[in-house]
């Protein structure tokens, strides 16, 4: 009996290997809770109960969407939007839409070695606007097995806004063509 | 120079390639979550009554069976030897109400590469079925707070999830398909058990969840294709710091014992504190979901196995006097417009609560079927469940006067025990987590030719609790 419960498990755990874009991970919600019997219909897993400690990211969302979508932003929403697209590729540490602050975590591209980037983004104000959004790039390198800080190209965060700037005049553009 | 503007330039390069996947590390948040409930509940019960006082259930006394009544001079206090005197008891009431809750902590969190961890503990306040007095003046409260699950999970889209803890497995509760109980307190899988008193043996029910939380460690895979499964392992039935063995002297309630005195009585664990046989467990599912033409499916199929302790004579002889557990369990669901229609069915060595059986005995058959409706706020529903089992086992288990481990043919056994219930159950949602709940259920206990009441005059073979519950539940 357990050789073959284990061979049959290997076998899943293989098959599993090679589930693409069919594959995803089961929710926590997902598996029955026998105790749930008496709490039933309570959310499960992750968005269960009431914060206590952190930051309620369902609350904000769910906040967000009853005060009507973005207008529950205090910046301008198509910069706000374009920062982040902008800004997606590095891991993200904290975004408050209402003090309009973006700040990623260090991030290593992949084609520099022995360095790593960290990026904050100011929103400033609600109004669309060439001078609307600051961004900060900080740089450090490693030396003798030591992040060390670096300076950065002085282009690096003008370039940033640039980009920032273009994918919110796309944002607004498509937005204005609907 | 060259070498910043290098660097910074690959910054910008990124920005515009864009990798797809960039997954946001999350800061752990802890959450309070849990229920409140408070029943009202009117029982008729087979055998609801005061008498002299009971034993304790320990390691010389089965601790599932029916509680003796009392013991005079070494002898099982019955009708036909109190005194001359048959039926000498008090009813209890019917009526009474129920208060249970419980505070859930949950822990989340997600790491820059993906990975979500966590860990859940539940606050029970439980613990006992009774008060439990220790001296005149110490004791401690049927309400006392005790943990009922805690475990920690890490998870990843690639791998699946492990969890490591006191938590259902696989087969017991996490992955079953076809037991449904999403209607009053849950039928006959539901809160009726608070109501219902040890006796007549009319109260326990082999519920998927009831086969225990034992602390173990759970694998969890991704679903693919619409298929997940999952393993689990546990060493033994206990949970919970530390081992068990309190005293230099072996029994029961130590974890790890692999033969300890008095075994033969505990192939079912014992109320309360995790006192059984079960050694080394293992469960295995594998369910599939899906939907058909709109249809929600799902099917499960799974098997749960284990290894016993063993009986220790004064002597020190060991003697095997289980069956290893080993039960297969298939269940289906569909579910379409609010109608939720299920069935399960389990096959295998098992006694009548998920414990191991003496060697000799017969294998367990379930079926179990339900189905339930929702319509706005309002769900209604209903379950039957039919087991057989073996009633009375065909062997006793004792020494003789000189320590030595015996087996004897139980010449009242080997009978068939039959186990019938149903319940039918309705709730209204008043607010998101608030509900009014109402639900009748009715278990039955029959195994021909056993006295299963025995402080009534006559052989009563035959018994049954019926519960009506009405009350409120506040999930938070």
């Amino acid at each position: 009996m357990k050789p073959a419960l284990l061979a049959f498990v290997a076998a899943l755990s293989l098959l599993a290997a090679c589930g693409g874009d069919n594959q995803r991970l089961v929710g926590n919600d997902e598996y029955g809770d026998w105790r749930q019997g008496r709490a039933r219909n309570r959310p499960q897993g992750a968005t269960a109960g009431i914060v206590v400690f952190g930051v309620d990211k369902d609350r904000e969302a769910r906040e967000a969407a009853a005060n009507g979508g973005g207008s529950g932003l205090s910046v301008n929403a198509y910069l706000w939007r374009a920062t982040l697209d902008t800004l997606s590729f590095m891991p993200l540490a904290s975004a408050d839409p209402f003090g309009g602050t973006i700040i990623t975590d260090w991030y290593s591209p992949p084609s520099a070695n022995g360095e790593r980037f960290r990026a904050q983004a100011y929103v400033l104000g609600r109004q669309l606007r060439s001078d609307g959004v600051r961004v900060q790039v900080f740089r450090q390198t490693l030396d003798h097995g030591q992040w060390v800080d670096s300076p950065v190209s002085g282009s690096t965060n003008s370039d940033l806004e640039d980009k920032v700037l273009a994918r919110a005049r796309e944002l607004r553009s498509q937005s204005a063509s609907r | 120079m060259r070498k910043i503007l290098l660097g910074t330039t690959a910054v910008v390069g990124a920005a515009l390639l864009a990798p797809a996947v960039a997954e946001a590390q999350e800061a752990p948040t802890v959450r309070i979550g849990g229920f409140f409930r408070a029943y009202y509940g009117n029982t008729q019960q087979s055998g609801r009554n005061s008498t002299t006082p009971s034993g304790l259930a320990n390691n010389t006394s089965p601790a599932t069976g029916n509680l003796q009544q009392s013991i005079v001079g070494g002898v099982p206090t019955t009708e036909t030897n109190v005194g001359g005197n048959p039926g000498h008891v008090g009813r209890l009431s019917k009526n009474d109400f129920s208060t249970d809750a419980e505070v859930h902590v949950f822990v989340n969190g997600k790491t820059a590469n993906g990975l979500s961890y966590g860990a859940v503990i539940e606050i029970a306040f439980n613990q006992q079925e009774g008060r439990n007095i220790v001296q005149q003046r110490a004791s401690t409260g049927k309400t006392t707070a005790s943990i009922d699950e805690m475990y920690a999970f890490v998870a990843s889209p690639m791998w699946g999830q492990i969890r490591f803890g006191d938590e259902d497995g696989p087969v017991g509760g996490l992955m079953n398909s076809g037991v449904i109980t999403n209607f009053g307190t849950g039928g006959i899988y539901g809160d009726r058990e608070s109501f219902v008193s040890r006796q007549a043996n009319v109260r326990t029910t082999t519920s998927p969840g009831s086969l225990g939380d034992n602390t173990k460690i759970i694998y969890l895979s991704p679903q693919f294709f619409g298929f997940d499964f999952g393993g689990s392992f546990a060493f033994n039935y206990n949970e919970g710091e530390d081992t068990g063995c309190s005293t230099n002297q072996s029994s029961g309630w130590c974890d790890s014992s692999y033969a300890f005195t008095g075994a033969a009585n505990f192939g079912v664990a014992a109320a309360g504190p995790n006192m059984s046989v079960r050694r080394n467990e293992y469960q295995g599912a594998l369910r599939w979901r899906g939907s058909l033409a709109g249809v929600g499916l799902s099917v499960t199929g799974g098997y749960v196995g284990s290894g016993a302790a063993k009986e220790l004579s004064p002597l020190n002889v060991q003697r095997a006097v289980f069956q290893p557990l080993g039960v297969w369990q298939v269940g289906a669901q569909a579910s379409a417009y609010g109608l939720t229609v299920g069935a399960q069915y389990e096959h295998g060595a098992s006694n009548f609560f998920w414990g191991n059986l003496l060697k000799g005995d017969r294998p367990m058959d379930q079926f179990f079927a339900g189905a339930s409706y929702t319509v706005g706020p309002f769900t209604i529903g209903g379950n039957y469940l039919i087991q057989t089992v073996e009633g009375a086992t065909r062997t006793n288990f004792g020494y003789n006067a000189a320590g030595v481990l015996q087996a004897t043919p139980n010449p009242a056994g080997a009978a068939l025990m039959r186990r019938l219930g149903y319940g039918i159950g309705a709730n209204y949602r008043l607010a998101p987590g608030l509900d009014i709940v109402a639900e009748y259920s009715s278990y039955t206990v029959a195994e021909r030719g056993r006295d299963l009441d025995p402080s009534n005059p006559g052989v009563q073979d035959r018994n049954t609790a019926k519960v009506f519950i009405l009350g409120t539940r506040l999930a938070f």
